[in-house]
């Protein structure tokens, strides 16, 4: 079952920049995509609803719960980061099979879902390969595969396909769509590609110069009028 | 105006030139030094390792640097999570003040260590039983007091280097913060920690300066290797010295090649095979 976010007021500071998001509001089981500039902020309120930022001011609810009293391991948030930060001292069943144990799974009974997982998203003969030989496309599955292991209620990308090439990035987005689909669960992710949010996702928020300026639906992205700064970054006449 | 041709002879630069030069400086400053030893101690070792006092000072130093340095990296480690990861405040001053000590002396260590349980807070331990002064237990106080500080820094600088989005994706994945120690950080800076405590050791056996003022040097009872050989130069007994500096130096030998052993990295093998 997705979970639904909640934010209010918020301002995260992190050394010099400031994000401030006034109010957003996702859907349980919603995919929401936040589009903006390198540095504009996206990452930080991705961080910041994940736990790895602290809120300076506002509240971040997920299902009715501040997060302040929430530990990240108790979100039930998948997160899977650009560069996959696969860990490199365990195999890759292993890797999927880390969120199970510690969530008090057996040890083959863990690797044994996860297998099942890894077979879902195409990697089931990498099982026992060393993350450090995988190319971009199957690190970020067995990533992928690793958020999805503890049957998160949201699953957090930070730009999940932009390092890849245009076919593996369109049989990444198919999977990620897949699961998504299967599994019920809240996508929010992070891009700077407007055709990547368009076709991800349902609703798209713009995050410009560390605020969120406009959350819009994804098919009338660039026929809404905009603010002109807004208007300038997605490329359409102010 | 460009090239007719292709140059045929690669450019020679002075940078590699220069490194090339000093490394080989420093090999001759570094084997001269280690060469003396051997040479003057090599015809003598066979009669340090049958001398009962050498080979008793052996198992003092062994014994005294295992368990220093064991304690050394017990307090090393947490103070090390907890100055990179537990928001300490004043970390920075926390860190210069922990690690003072490093630039100072070993035997004004030793000395402020003397003072310190000379004083009365030192005798009421000692009437509780706990003695160190001119006791082989103040070699392991002298050793942990030279390199707690050591084995801090080298900590902090591997814990440094482990990617702390790599432990966040470990919380968000179920793990606490013990887990996430033991599990991921732990191994992922495991080399940096293995060559650590193997240095500290290597220190341990070493150090003379702090154990001389707080525990002295008593034949056969708080006799260190570095010891036994101030003890023998002070009788003019040099072949003995030597003999005994010799067998440092092998144990330095096989201390470093420990290091480098156990240090090497987990995935070598594997990136060499993704080069392939």
């Amino acid at each position: 079952m997705g979970i639904g976010i909640e934010i209010r007021g918020l301002v995260v500071r992190r050394g010099q920049f400031v994000l401030r998001v006034p109010r957003l509001s996702i859907s349980p089981g919603e995919s929401f995509a936040v589009l903006g500039r390198t540095g504009s902020g996206k990452t930080v309120l991705m961080e910041s609803i994940a736990g790895a930022c602290e809120v300076s001011e506002g509240s971040i609810e997920l299902d009715g719960t501040n997060v302040r009293e929430l530990d990240p391991r108790d979100r039930r948030i998948g997160l899977l980061y650009q560069d996959c930060l696969l860990f490199p001292h365990l195999s890759v069943v292993d890797n999927v099979a880390y969120g199970p144990q510690r969530m008090g799974a057996g040890t083959h009974e863990a690797r044994w879902h996860a297998q099942e997982l890894l077979e879902l998203l195409g990697v089931g003969h990498l099982a026992d390969a060393h993350p450090n030989l995988l190319s971009g496309g199957e690190a970020q599955r067995v990533a992928l595969a690793r958020a999805l292991a503890t049957r998160p209620g949201m699953l957090v990308l930070d730009e999940p396909f932009s390092a890849l090439d245009p076919t593996t990035r369109g049989d990444i987005r198919d999977a990620v769509r897949r699961v998504v689909r299967d599994f019920g669960c809240t996508l929010l992710f992070v891009t700077h590609d407007f055709s990547e949010a368009q076709e991800m996702s349902e609703r798209v928020g713009i995050v410009l110069d560390g605020r969120l300026r406009t959350v819009v639906d994804s098919t009338l992205l660039l026929r809404t009028t905009h603010e002109d700064d807004v208007a300038r970054f997605l490329g359409i006449q102010p | 105006m460009h090239r007719s041709h292709l140059a045929t002879t690669r450019r020679r630069e002075l940078f590699p030139v220069l490194c090339v030069a000093t490394s080989a400086v420093l090999v001759l400053f570094m084997g001269t030094t280690i060469l003396a030893i051997a040479a003057n101690g090599i015809a003598h070792l066979g009669l340090a390792l049958s001398s009962e006092e050498v080979m008793f000072s052996l198992r003092m130093s062994v014994m005294t640097s295992s368990l220093s340095t064991a304690l050394c990296m017990a307090l090393a480690l947490p103070c090390a999570w907890a100055m990179t990861r537990g928001g300490l405040p004043c970390r920075r001053a926390l860190e210069t003040l922990v690690e003072l000590t490093l630039s100072l002396p070993y035997i004004v260590l030793g000395f402020a260590l003397l003072v310190i349980f000379s004083s009365p807070f030192g005798v009421a331990l000692r009437d509780h039983g706990v003695s160190v002064v001119f006791q082989p237990a103040g070699i392991v106080l002298a050793q942990m007091a030279v390199n707690v500080p050591f084995a801090l820094r080298m900590s902090r600088t591997a814990l440094y280097g482990v990617d702390r989005r790599m432990e966040f994706v470990a919380r968000t994945l179920g793990a606490g913060s013990w887990d996430v120690f033991r599990t991921i950080t732990l191994p992922l800076c495991r080399n940096q920690l293995v060559s650590a405590l193997v240095l500290t050791w290597a220190r341990g056996m070493g150090e003379f300066g702090a154990t001389l003022m707080l525990v002295g040097v008593t034949r056969m009872r708080t006799e260190t290797l570095p010891g036994s050989i101030f003890l023998s130069i002070s009788t003019g007994d040099t072949d003995t010295a030597m003999a005994t500096a010799m067998i440092m130096l092998l144990v330095s030998a096989a201390a470093l090649t420990a290091a480098n052993v156990l240090g090497g990295h987990p995935v070598s093998r594997a990136e060499g095979a993704r080069e392939v």
